[in-house]
């Protein structure tokens, strides 16, 4: 029997320069309408001139392990996947947008359709060994699909001796989003 | 057929909607088959995948194109081709946006005048070509083949190239040559004897120390070079960047230095005077490999790093830094000549300046330095015969180009001569003239309006079309073959091709076809009698493969290139000397400094700002403008004026708001546009990305979004070694909305 | 004094949470608006029934075993209002055709899931009570089921009666337990936000029940609407104090209420607050009631209950607006 993945993704803000391909392709692969977007990128640039830093990301929906949108869900549409992720099943998606108001990401939108929609890290393509087409069409290899089950895997490789953050931990989400932070050094 | 041609002036047209494609048919969003968990249900083999290469920019990428009920829905890196490794830049996806933009020019169209109004009517291609043919024609007979001229921008080019050699024309020019990377291209042949290539051969990946000179690498999205980049960072490399701006690129650097606009040469020669005063050039590999050192030492002598401080702005101790740490790290460091480098009159000097650097430590062939990537040697096509031409070489500038043309003459000469009444018919393929920077907007107009006959070959309705005499519509990338592609010299070379992926889609003709027809029409024959799927067969059977084969994977590759020099070999350089030319006998033979010399550029006007320019990753200029698919992102869809915050309050601007700009010659942008307060440039410059403030009501999707960058060009500078132009030498202010 | 600045660039445009979050726009408020009047009218009905019924306590009913007359008007509009409110919230579903979904499952941590089930829960029992004290119309319509339906409640009232104020209570008190169980939007995760919306409830249904209550039994409902504006407001006190003293989402989010210029419909969140929820919607009926009380005459002395009802509608108005134009939690 197939050892059930706990799939997280490994973000290296190093080597992002937010271009913003993950956007297209994701949207190509998942008819994202118009207007809309499951993942987003930012570009964060601190200080004053001239001594400024800067750091890319290519967000989405975190795919907590202790996720509110699940927590608040009325119907169980927004669920737990045995593949560690969060989906929505449109089928029970009243479209109250709980989850949106209950998500800190702010990773979720309302489809045209009426249906909460959000980044499934393509799960059609996980289910098929594939990885998701932000993963695989990221120039510059800055994002990493990884099983965060699997001991001195591939998600500890890359983090082994960097700076690595969650985003808003705090909120208790349990994310499975790990990112490198961009004021490692090169090479680290 | 009535075709009026009596009009003293030429009317700018607006193309009428019934002759575009119409958004009926349009929409890159295709039904999925869903799961209930909204999970598209994995491809089930009906999915069909074509490789091809993009035609988004220069670099020409390797494509997957997947298609589903006979639409392409999305495009991913074709893992096959070298340049891409499986991966795409955010252009490559966006070509479904190019083939499904419902603006897409549909049906030939003629110019034509009807009681005093001049409008276009629908052609059929018979029709439209024979017009063509006649009017070349008879202008080749009365005023002979040089009258003619073909500016092209765009692979699909080489039909056309070869249609009109056949015919005696070989006025072909590049606009990007002029104002990007000429000057990149002679610098390097001028010092090495060899381009700097695409993608540039810096080995970068390998290299622990590499300084970018203004190129912004990540806004600039060339795949393989951010690739590269990318895997250096991991390795460790670090990164110098001298730019005006805090660009995605200096936001990676180990140090960014805030260079004032126009003085990179002055910095190069600190530098190089660092390097030499403090003996940490590499001495031998300068003696033995070089020629030309004392003239150069006689020429940076001067700039000292407290002299270049005062010039550019940067502390003397930090240029010492940066040099003795280029000296530390090499041979695995070096200085990148970037892509568009002809911003004043002195591009080709300043690259000059790049590679001496490069050449002083003795990066040359070594790992994490220059390095010459290799073609694919593909057997050429059967030369076909030509009429003989008055001259192989058009252009009046004397270092135009050193090896075997592939463009005749500068495109600002074309503009220049067609002026003076030399040129008298252009052939335009995929060149958006009024906002292509040739001279500005208003000369390029100008002599628009002076051509007698000008064709227009084009996919959308750029501002060019609505002045032309005969629209062609040119079938998208994805809808045609094109010659194959081995101009890519890279780790392993390679030869790529370019399928069809769908039929072409309304009355458009792939380029090969339409040129097969004039030819035809031209009395031609015999030079383009087989079919393109016949001429890439036999040319492929040659390298011991076949179309067939080829088209599976979309490449041929070939050995890997040896990069690096081994202990004791002697290197050869194609120069007149044999060896590196510090110096340039080339350059002196012309008359010009054989050694790059700094010269000062204008100062602002008070109150007036330095535009400096540069791109967006997910646009290619006109090529994108229009493309909802790219353009539904929030950074997409328009541009914005990058002002210091200080500078803001100056001019009492807020974050946000939208306002005119007013260039030094008094000319104020059509459209207006953002503001964007921010700490990541200098006082005395202000950035806005090209290829916005398109005025063509019919490109729906890009008309009046932001301001044109182009419009604001009133003075340019030609760098007359080898004929680019400059325009970096503008101002702008802020004119407040009402 | 140091400073630097952050610049952020993101290209999410998604327009439910770009600027701010904006899913919720009339909809929710006047839901929750009704289903407090609801929730509070059947609290308070309710209770008046089990006093007169058990203890004989409460005005003089009219004769016939039913109680007074605004008892009986309060038990109609209870279970109208909740139903007028959930067309509402059916409005603002984006999916419809699945609102069936709410009823094939309980989510034990999902206070909407709860919700729904008390949103049904609460029919059965109220429309009983509510045929029940008008039961003499009722008869006289001859129909058995609705007599033998009224004979059963007649025998179970006093339960009946209890289990409806405590769904009463349910009603008024999940709505605001409902916003705050999102941790994620600073403002509405106040543990008393659901107090302050059961006590809003209690005193909106008293005020209404003021409003159409015959004069004899006024004075009775003043009271009670005195009283719950009294609670009202100190719940106010405690639920704007405890933001402002909690750390910076919450202190944040609080300030951008009470002293925010955020404009709506017009005129600042500030003005809106403390102008006309607190001003005009508990302080002046309050004092309006207690000079009444007093033995002042007042020239018209409907102005105090519509005053309540405005500001009760206000309140949620502001706390659903507020709470998604600030920041998500950071």
């Amino acid at each position: 029997m197939a050892k059930q993945k706990n799939y997280g993704m490994v973000i290296d803000t190093r080597v992002c320069v937010g271009c913003s391909a993950c956007v297209y392709a994701c949207k190509s692969e998942n008819s994202v309408p118009e207007g809309y977007c499951r993942d987003w990128v930012v570009q964060e640039t601190n200080g004053t001139f001239p001594k400024l830093r800067m750091e890319n990301r290519s967000e989405r929906c975190q795919h907590c392990a202790n996720a509110p949108c699940v927590t608040y869900c009325p119907t169980g549409a927004s669920h737990y996947a045995e593949d560690g992720t969060v989906q929505v099943n449109r089928s029970r998606c009243t479209g109250c947008k709980a989850c949106i108001a209950a998500c800190p990401y702010d990773a979720r939108y309302v489809h045209p359709e009426g249906f909460v929609d959000k980044c499934s890290l393509c799960k059609h393509r996980t289910d098929q060994g594939l990885e998701t087409a932000c993963v695989s069409v990221c120039p510059t290899k800055s994002l990493h699909l990884v099983d965060l089950d699997e001991h001195d895997g591939k998600a500890q490789q890359l983090m082994d001796g960097k700076e690595v953050y969650r985003q808003k931990e705090h909120a208790g989400t349990n994310p499975s989003l790990y990112w490198i932070s961009a004021s490692n050094k090169p090479g680290a | 057929m009535s075709h009026g041609q009596d009009f003293s002036r030429r009317d700018f047209i607006k193309i009428s909607s019934l002759f575009l494609a119409g958004s009926a048919a349009m929409s890159t969003q295709i039904g999925r088959t869903l799961d209930g968990s909204g999970n598209a249900l994995a491809a089930t083999g009906e999915d069909r995948v074509v490789h091809s290469f993009c035609e988004h920019c220069f670099w020409r990428c390797g494509i997957a194109a997947h298609v589903r009920d006979g639409k392409i829905y999305k495009i991913t890196g074709s893992e096959h081709h070298p340049l891409s490794n499986g991966r795409l830049c955010p252009r490559g996806t966006g070509g479904i946006g190019q083939i499904y933009d419902p603006d897409r020019l549909a049906h030939p169209l003629i110019r034509e005048r009807k009681g005093g109004t001049t409008t276009y009517r629908k052609a059929s291609w018979d029709e439209a070509i024979t017009l063509t043919a006649e009017k070349l024609y008879q202008i080749k007979e009365k005023y002979g083949p040089q009258a003619i001229a073909m500016l092209h921008h765009g692979y699909g080019y080489t039909f056309f190239k070869e249609m009109f050699k056949s015919f005696g024309v070989n006025k072909f020019a590049k606009p990007s040559y002029d104002f990007c990377c000429g000057p990149r291209h002679q610098g390097y042949i001028l010092t090495y004897g060899h381009s700097a290539g695409t993608p540039e051969g810096i080995d970068i990946e390998n290299s622990r120390y590499v300084i970018f000179f203004g190129t912004h690498y990540g806004e600039n999205m060339h795949n393989t070079a951010v690739q590269e980049i990318a895997e250096g960072i991991r390795r460790g490399l670090k990164i110098v960047v001298f730019d005006p701006r805090f660009s995605t690129l200096a936001g990676k650097a180990e140090k960014w230095l805030p260079i004032k606009a126009g003085t990179d040469i002055a910095m190069m020669q600190a530098l190089m005077h660092v390097l030499i005063t403090e003996n940490l050039y590499n001495k031998e590999f300068v003696e033995e490999n070089t020629v030309g050192f004392n003239e150069l030492w006689e020429e940076v002598k001067k700039m000292t790093p407290e002299k270049a401080a005062t010039i550019t702005d940067i502390p003397a101790d930090d240029i010492r830094d940066i040099a003795r740490n280029f000296a530390r790290y090499a041979p695995a460091a070096a200085v990148h000549p970037g892509r568009r480098t002809q911003w004043y009159a002195d591009g080709t000097q300043r690259v000059r300046a790049i590679a001496i650097l490069n050449a002083l430590v003795g990066n040359y062939k070594m790992p994490g330095g220059v390095v010459k990537y290799q073609k694919y040697k593909l057997s050429k096509p059967e030369a076909h015969p030509h009429p003989h031409f008055e001259k192989e070489i058009w252009s009046k500038y004397p270092l135009f180009t050193d090896v075997k043309p592939s463009n005749t003459i500068a495109s600002h000469e074309v503009i220049q001569q067609t002026l003076q009444d030399e040129v008298k018919a252009w052939f335009v393929y995929g060149v958006n003239v009024p906002e292509t920077v040739t001279l500005g907007r208003k000369t390029a107009i100008e002599a628009i309006n002076k051509v007698e006959f000008l064709v227009a070959v084009d996919t959308l309705p750029m501002e060019v079309t609505g002045y032309a005499d005969v629209v062609l519509p040119e079938s998208t990338y994805l809808e045609r073959y094109d010659d194959l592609d081995d101009g890519r010299p890279y780790r392993t070379p390679f030869v790529a091709l370019r399928q069809p992926v769908v039929e072409p889609m309304f009355d458009s003709k792939p380029g090969n076809e339409i040129a097969r027809m004039m030819a035809e029409k031209l009395d031609l024959h015999g030079n383009f009698s087989e079919d393109v799927e016949t001429y890439l067969d036999k040319r492929l059977k040659k390298e011991g493969s076949s179309l067939e084969e080829v088209k599976k994977t979309g490449v041929l590759l070939g050995k890997p290139t040896d990069l690096y020099r081994k202990p004791g070999q002697k290197l050869k350089f194609k120069t007149p000397s044999g060896k590196i030319e510090l110096a340039s006998s080339k350059m002196k033979e012309a008359g010009f400094d054989a050694v790059p010399k700094f010269v000062a550029q204008d100062e602002a006007p008070n109150g007036y700002y330095r535009i400096l320019t540069g791109r967006k990753p997910m646009l290619t200029f006109g090529r994108t403008a229009n493309n909802r698919f790219l353009g539904d992102l929030p950074t997409a869809k328009e541009n914005e004026i990058w002002v210091n915050p200080e500078i803001a309050a100056q001019h009492k601007l807020q974050h946000g708001e939208y306002v005119h700009l007013k260039n030094q010659a008094g000319v104020v942008s059509e459209f207006p546009i953002k503001v964007k307060v921010t700490e990541r440039i200098r006082k005395d410059a202000v950035y806005m990305v090209h290829g916005f403030g398109h005025y063509f009501k019919k490109l729906n999707n890009a008309y009046g979004k932001g301001a044109s960058h182009n419009e604001l060009i009133s003075k340019s500078e030609i760098d007359t070694t080898i004929g680019a132009v400059g325009f970096q030498n503008n101002f702008v202010t802020f004119i407040k909305e009402a | 004094m140091t400073s630097t600045t952050t610049e952020i660039i993101s290209t999410k445009m998604n327009p439910g949470v770009i600027p701010h979050l904006h899913i919720w726009e009339w909809h929710i408020p006047l839901y929750l608006f009704l289903g407090g009047l609801a929730g509070g009218l059947l609290i308070i009905t309710s209770i008046m029934i089990v006093l007169k019924r058990r203890f004989g306590i409460g005005p003089q009913d009219q004769g016939d075993g039913c109680p007074c007359l605004a008892v009986r008007i309060g038990s109609i509009l209870s279970p109208a209002f909740l139903g007028i409110g959930m067309i509402f919230l059916f409005l603002d579903l984006a999916h419809k055709l699945y609102v069936w979904a709410f009823y094939t499952t309980i989510q034990p941590t999902s206070p909407m899931s709860a919700g729904s089930w008390i949103l049904l829960a609460f029919f059965p029992l109220a429309v009983l009570q509510a045929m029940l004290v008008n039961k003499k119309f009722l008869r006289s319509l001859n129909i058995p089921i609705v007599s033998k339906l009224i004979d059963w409640t007649e025998d179970h009232l006093t339960i009946v009666a209890l289990v409806n104020a405590h769904i009463g209570v349910g009603i008024g008190i999940y709505t605001g337990i409902l916003l705050s169980f999102f941790s994620a939007r600073p403002l509405w995760a106040s543990s008393i936000l659901g107090m302050l919306f059961l006590v809003s409830g209690i005193s909106s249904a008293a005020a209404l029940m003021l409003l159409f209550a015959p004069d004899r039994e006024k004075p009775i409902y003043s009271m009670i609407d005195a009283n719950a504006i009294w609670i009202e407001l100190v719940v106010v006190g405690l639920f704007v104090l405890g933001g402002v003293t909690g750390p910076s989402n919450s202190s944040g989010a609080m300030m951008h209420l009470i002293a925010g210029d955020t404009q709506m419909a017009g005129m600042s969140y500030m003005l809106w607050f403390w102008g006309i929820f607190v001003a005009l919607g508990l302080v002046v009926p309050l004092l309006l009631e207690f000079l009444e009380a007093a033995g002042v005459h007042i020239k018209f002395p409907q102005v105090a209950p519509v005053l309540v009802l405005i500001g009760g509608l206000v309140l949620r108005f502001l706390i659903v607006f507020a709470g998604q134009t600030y920041h998500t939690f950071m």
